[in-house]
């Protein structure tokens, strides 16, 4: 059996993603053509022979329920294995109070229940592979209390400004953990990824509703830097965040690129998702498709270019799709041309003609719309 | 969720040797086909949809493939409770001794015991290696509503064809009056699509006799039908109408992947009503490199294309290196072609590599060229 069981965590009240997250939770979001967002972390685990795994949600749970389903195509074994999805009842009043820690605290019962003696948590909004058998290993090796990961980037000013940071010393202690303001390039930038012993979980979840009830799983975690002996683990390879649109937009375009592609799959650590029983994609005589990854079921009869193309989409003759994403099942019809998009799910681009924005500051197109 | 009173029997025993080395190592029914689907596919996925919940699959011949890939009845929705896909090779019984299946119906009748657990008012026997989409439930209905005693699906063939198939003659209301098989001078072009339904329980008698004849061939087509025909028994055709191939030859099998390549191909197999179910595999969606050229393909997920493919299928993880050309071919999976090779009017069977700069398979030749070997390119 495995040391440790998996959760699976939203993002705080301070990440909004527009558009794209009125419809569903971040970890619900399409990636990269064919996957959701929430399957990296879920891949991870079950990669990782940790076959317990608690997905938590806390709005617009449709998309990631349907999604998730039985579990069973994540390869967790059916019997030893278990994926849940644990809900919190939002408070109407103030969404302040709607934080992990609520979540988490309305569900001690589950948590306390759980044989197994370290958790080991990761965020349904970031794009990373990371082995967290290793992660485990190295952290009961360390004797530390609690171990978190993070990457290292050099361009902290300008991205990932809605992310924690970790300030370390030369040992890799955490000494505190603070909000991404974008005052230096070199940054820590925290992985929303803990390990730590079930025990002192929940004890930081009790201490943390006694002291306010704002407060989050980093805050609590960063006030008690001085006490406990906590670590970062610096993390290596394909790194993204989905915490605003913009992120969600240059992830996608990024993994385009295939050395950067290869740096975050690799076959023997397969991302897998929910089949769509989709058929090849059919490429008629009039297309002209360059730089692009495709999903099955598409009908391209127009051009693409530098785009990434979901399940089912239709691009008719003489459509440009330059720049952009589709979601599954878009149509963008004859002569219409869309640079530097999001095309929400099942969006039709019928009668506007020009759906142009720049790559700085991408457009979107909601879902079921028509334009 | 009880469905039809009717158990589902694929006949995927044979070795279709005139795939040549497509069938050495597996059976005709999972061949590749389509960009991510095996032949066998069709089959199940169609019993799936046509509400069947109990398909026995006979195999024989390179079983071990097909067996695995069949059993997990699951990738085509048939793990409902009282529902599953059933493999069954020839086995080992108390009262006989082992024997291969010595044709179609020796198969069926070897596994009487197996049908008699479902315990089935009809029995349908469909063909493991042709590629087409049916409703068996409104055969089944067919069947019913003229109270016959057998129904056997048929599609109108050319008549200059019809001396190739085994042939069923009709009077007006569809009742067969006289089956010939291969004739010379065909009377009908109502072709025998191998596809089924009997009454159980009068096949079981019928199967039962035709064991112990020492003069049968223990084939439907040859002892069966005939001798439901000599006892006046009522067989009725029902007409298909649709895409249906048998793909015996290298050259029909090139022909029905290129068939989808229409834009209005017959088979659809975007239809979401009736979806072709097949093996879940993880792979990245396909990509499409800077200096691709893709005209008239059909391309599935774990394909890279770096070079120029035009009027080809590419099935799951073909490779196309840059300056490379596919023409007119179809590119197995995890095929990889690399940089400035040629591939002209072939099929590439699965895994094969052909190197840098090779070139294989000629625009005039009559046939399609099978490459099942590796082609050595510049080194």
């Amino acid at each position: 059996m495995a040391k440790a069981f998996g959760i699976v965590n939203t993002a705080g009240n301070h990440i909004w993603v527009e558009g794209l997250e009125n419809y569903r939770t971040i970890g619900a979001f399409s990636f990269l053509g064919r996957y959701r967002v929430i399957d990296f972390p879920i891949s991870n685990f079950s990669n990782s022979d940790i076959e317990q795994i608690k997905v938590f949600v806390r709005r617009k749970p449709r998309s990631l329920i349907d999604h998730l389903g039985t579990g069973r195509h994540y390869s967790i074994n059916s019997k030893r294995g278990k994926l849940q999805v644990l809900f919190s009842e939002n408070s109407a009043d103030n969404d302040i109070y709607n934080t992990d820690i609520a979540a988490f605290y309305e569900n001690l019962d589950i948590i306390e229940r759980m044989h197994e003696q370290y958790v080991i948590i990761a965020p349904n909004y970031m794009v990373f592979v990371q082995n967290f058998d290793a992660l485990l290993q190295s952290h009961i090796e360390s004797e530390a209390d609690i171990t978190m990961l993070y990457h290292s980037v050099d361009n902290a000013k300008e991205a990932y400004l809605n992310c924690d940071l970790l300030n370390l010393n030369k040992q890799k202690g955490v000494l505190s953990i603070e909000k991404n303001r974008g005052t230096a390039k070199n940054r820590n930038i925290f992985m929303a990824t803990y390990v730590m012993k079930k025990d002192l979980f929940i004890e930081l979840v009790k201490k943390a509703r006694k002291i306010s009830s704002m407060y989050t799983l980093p805050q609590i975690v960063n006030r008690e830097c001085e006490e406990l002996d906590i670590r970062g683990v610096a993390h290596r390879g394909y790194f993204a965040t989905i915490t605003d649109f913009k992120s969600y937009y240059d992830a996608n375009l990024s993994l385009i690129d295939s050395k950067m592609a290869a740096s975050l799959f690799d076959e023997d650590w397969p991302i897998y998702t929910r089949t769509n029983d989709s058929s090849p994609t059919q490429y008629f005589e009039e297309c002209d498709v360059k730089y692009s990854v495709v999903s099955n079921g598409c009908l391209i009869e127009g051009s693409v270019e530098n785009s990434v193309i979901g399940r089912g989409c239709v691009i008719r003759k003489g459509a440009v799709v330059k720049n952009s994403i589709l979601l599954p099942g878009a149509l963008i019809g004859e002569d219409a041309r869309i640079e530097n998009q999001v095309v929400d799910k099942r969006a039709r681009i019928i009668h506007a003609k020009e759906v142009i924005a720049t790559p700085e500051k991408p457009g979107y197109v909601r879902r079921d719309d028509t334009l | 969720m009880k469905q039809n009173n009717m158990v589902a029997m694929i006949l995927a025993g044979g070795r279709g040797s005139r795939l040549h080395d497509l069938t050495n190592k597996v059976a005709k029914p999972a061949v590749s086909y389509g960009g991510k689907y095996r032949i066998v596919d069709f089959p199940l996925s169609n019993c799936a949809n046509s509400g069947i919940d109990v398909v026995g699959v006979l195999t024989q011949y390179e079983s071990v493939l097909l067996n695995s890939y069949v059993a997990a009845g699951r990738r085509w929705g048939l793990d409902a409770k009282g529902s599953g896909v059933f493999v069954l090779p020839p086995r080992e019984k108390a009262d006989a001794n082992l024997d291969v299946y010595r044709g179609t119906a020796d198969a069926i009748s070897q596994n009487i015991d197996f049908i008699d657990t479902y315990n089935p008012e009809y029995l349908l026997v469909l063909s493991g290696d042709h590629i087409y989409k049916m409703n068996y439930a409104k055969m089944l209905d067919y069947h019913k509503e003229n109270h016959a005693d057998a129904t056997i699906a048929v599609i109108g063939v050319p008549m200059r064809e019809a001396s190739r198939f085994g042939i069923m003659n009709t009077n007006d209301d569809g009742v067969i009056y006289e089956f010939e098989e291969k004739p010379e001078k065909p009377k009908s072009n109502l072709a025998s699509m191998g596809i089924y339904i009997f009454d159980w329980k009068q096949l079981r008698k019928l199967l039962v006799a035709d064991m112990k004849n020492p003069d049968s061939h223990h084939d439907f087509g040859k002892d069966i039908i005939p001798a439901l025909l000599n006892d006046g028994k009522r067989l009725m055709a029902y007409k298909f109408k649709g895409y249906w191939k048998d793909v015996g030859t290298i050259d029909s099998l090139w022909e029905a992947n290129m068939d989808l390549l229409d834009k209005k191909n017959e088979l659809d197999l975007s239809d979401p009503t009736w979806k072709i179910y097949t093996e879940d595999v993880t792979t990245l969606p396909h990509y499409v490199g800077a200096e691709a050229d893709i005209k008239r393909a059909f391309i599935t997920q774990g394909c890279v294309i770096e070079g120029e493919v035009k009027n080809s299928v590419l099935f799951t993880g073909a490779k196309v290196g840059s300056g490379a050309k596919v023409i007119d071919s179809v590119l197995m999976p995890n095929v990889v072609v690399e940089e400035g090779a040629t591939v002209t009017r072939a099929l590439v069977a699965d895994g094969v590599k052909i190197g840098k700069e090779a070139s294989v398979g000629n625009a005039d030749s009559e046939h399609i060229e099978l490459v099942a070997k590796r082609v050595k390119g510049v080194e």
